[in-house]
């Protein structure tokens, strides 16, 4: 049967009820602005590796396709580009070509929120006072919370640069991890197929075998910040240029969320997006329309701000003492 | 030899990978959303038994081999290797001790099993899910004794030793997986 029904999981369900309650409380309290959004879009931002669901509007013999989305970015950019300030998401997104696994579902709760006139690093230090505010209601210490039989502590983060996690887990230096050519050629000597891979390919499964695992398992959550440039998406790149403003933080090996700086600048925005289309294209994604209108809404003034997200149900596994996203979920879809 | 995508590779399956054979032990869908998604593989060598994590790219391709799995009755072992036996044509297949692991241990003389082949070469097993043996040696019991979770140490009629909880007594009949080692329950004597 493709639907199944999991009664048994109702204890660890209602923890990520309560998550979700202590999310709401903690954004309420610090003034950001709860925003409800369509899942459903009729354009979308590019993004090169998020694969979409494509539906169809049909009255009478009209059509029109719709698109789920991946992310609710698009949306609350557009409101933050009108001014509203401080803001979050709370609810579901869409990714197609995500089978389930012990850290992937096709539909899932994303926690996405903005914040006006601070960076990465700002928003990383507010981070980390939300899993303080999650942990105390969950488990009624703000500074610790037992997973797996291990102790992880919320006093501070764990803090590496992202060429200093690389030097550490896997020995590729800072010089070669931001150079494509040496990036490559370095992999190619550690036994990775590097033959008609691109660098986001090998950058990414070499994350994925060498340095995940050894992230936040220290007894506190670690945050990798400073990206190369190549893996910026959407953050904003540093003033010289090197590094993009973008971290991720890790607990006990697993990706939880992390934040970057927006792009502000429209020329740049939309000159990514027209990279991220292209690579799309090249590999045989489905072709979105683009909300082309979205430029133009910041065109007339995107305030500096950095931009926040954390997969719910991965943050729920966590807290809920569960080894997979599945054991919250009272009803499997496969 | 067949080439798959990784993204395709499923448990249980032989691959070649630098050269040697492996059985995927766990093959896991991950996608960091920067790059191509990836396949998170446990792969376990058949001659050595040793286990490593691997990162496959979904997209890149992996040489998969087709392995016959044939039911076989376990003979004994020595220092080095377990015998088997196909009963149907009486051949006898020798599979390294190092591959089949702890299960090993959990194993009478006779029980049957499947054994998976590769051009008349035995790879390495398929430990059954469960096996019943006795309990030649544990302590009683303390009465009164009612935490629950609390166990003892038993010796199985193999010689092995496991964790059993309290309430079972010498001469009792346990299954347990041998694959872990772990018990799993107590069978009532007819």
């Amino acid at each position: 049967m493709d639907i199944q029904t999991k009664i048994q999981n109702l204890p660890k369900y209602k923890i990520t009820l309560e998550i979700k309650a202590a999310i709401n409380h903690y954004f309420q309290n610090k003034g950001y602005l709860q925003i409800d959004l369509p899942v459903l879009s009729p354009a979308l931002i590019p993004e090169s590796y998020l694969e979409i669901f494509e539906t169809e509007f049909r009255y009478l013999d009209m059509k029109k396709k719709l698109y789920l989305t991946p992310s609710p970015e698009l949306f609350l950019k557009r409101l933050i580009g009108q001014g509203i300030g401080n803001c979050y998401y709370l609810g579901k997104t869409f990714r197609n070509s995500e089978p389930n696994s012990s850290l992937h579902l096709p539909e899932f709760t994303m926690l996405e929120f903005y914040k006006v006139g601070v960076g990465y690093k700002d928003l990383a230090t507010e981070i980390l006072e939300l899993l303080r505010y999650i942990a105390r209601c969950i488990s009624g210490s703000a500074y610790s919370f037992i997973y797996q039989g291990e102790k992880i502590s919320l006093a501070r983060w764990e803090e590496l640069t992202l060429a200093e996690a690389f030097a550490r887990c896997s020995g590729i230096s800072g010089s070669d991890l931001f150079v494509e050519d040496k990036f490559l050629q370095k992999a190619k000597t550690k036994g990775y197929n590097t033959s008609g891979f691109s660098y986001e390919d090998i950058f990414s499964q070499i994350i994925a075998q060498e340095i995940e695992p050894n992230l936040g398992k220290n007894g506190y959550p670690t945050m990798v910040y400073d990206f190369p440039p190549k893996m910026a998406s959407l953050a904003k790149l540093s003033p010289d240029k090197k590094i993009a403003e973008r971290m991720e933080f890790y607990i006990d090996g697993k990706e939880i969320g992390g934040c970057c700086t927006e792009v502000d600048n429209w020329r740049e925005y939309k000159s990514r997006s027209a990279r991220h289309m292209k690579k799309r294209k090249e590999m045989g994604s489905i072709n979105h329309k683009v909300d082309n209108e979205f430029v133009e809404a910041i065109k007339d003034g995107f305030p500096p701000c950095t931009g926040a997200g954390i997969g719910v149900d991965r943050l729920a596994m966590i807290f809920a003492n569960a080894k997979s996203i599945g054991e919250l979920k009272l009803i499997e879809v496969s | 030899m067949t080439r798959i995508s990784a993204g395709n590779l499923k448990k249980g399956e032989f691959i070649i990978y630098q050269n040697e054979t492996w059985q995927l032990q766990k093959a896991e869908f991950y996608s960091p959303g920067k790059g191509s998604a990836l396949m998170r593989a446990k792969i376990k060598n058949v001659i050595s038994g040793k286990n490593i994590d691997y990162t496959f790219k979904s997209s890149e391709y992996v040489e998969t081999i087709e392995v016959e799995s044939v039911e076989m009755q376990y003979l004994y072992k020595d220092n080095e290797n377990a015998y088997y036996m196909d009963e149907r044509t009486y051949n006898q297949y020798t599979v390294p001790l190092a591959v089949i692991g702890e299960a090993i241990n959990f194993f009478k003389e006779g029980e049957k099993m499947f054994v998976y082949v590769q051009n008349e070469k035995p790879l390495c097993i398929s430990p059954p899910m469960s096996v019943r043996l006795r309990v030649t040696e544990t302590e009683d019991g303390v009465k009164g004794d009612t935490v629950s979770g609390a166990k003892k140490t038993a010796i199985l009629e193999t010689g092995a030793s496991i964790l059993v909880p309290l309430f079972v007594k010498k001469g009792d009949i346990i299954t347990l997986n041998p694959e872990i080692g772990e018990y799993v329950g107590r069978e009532k004597e007819i």
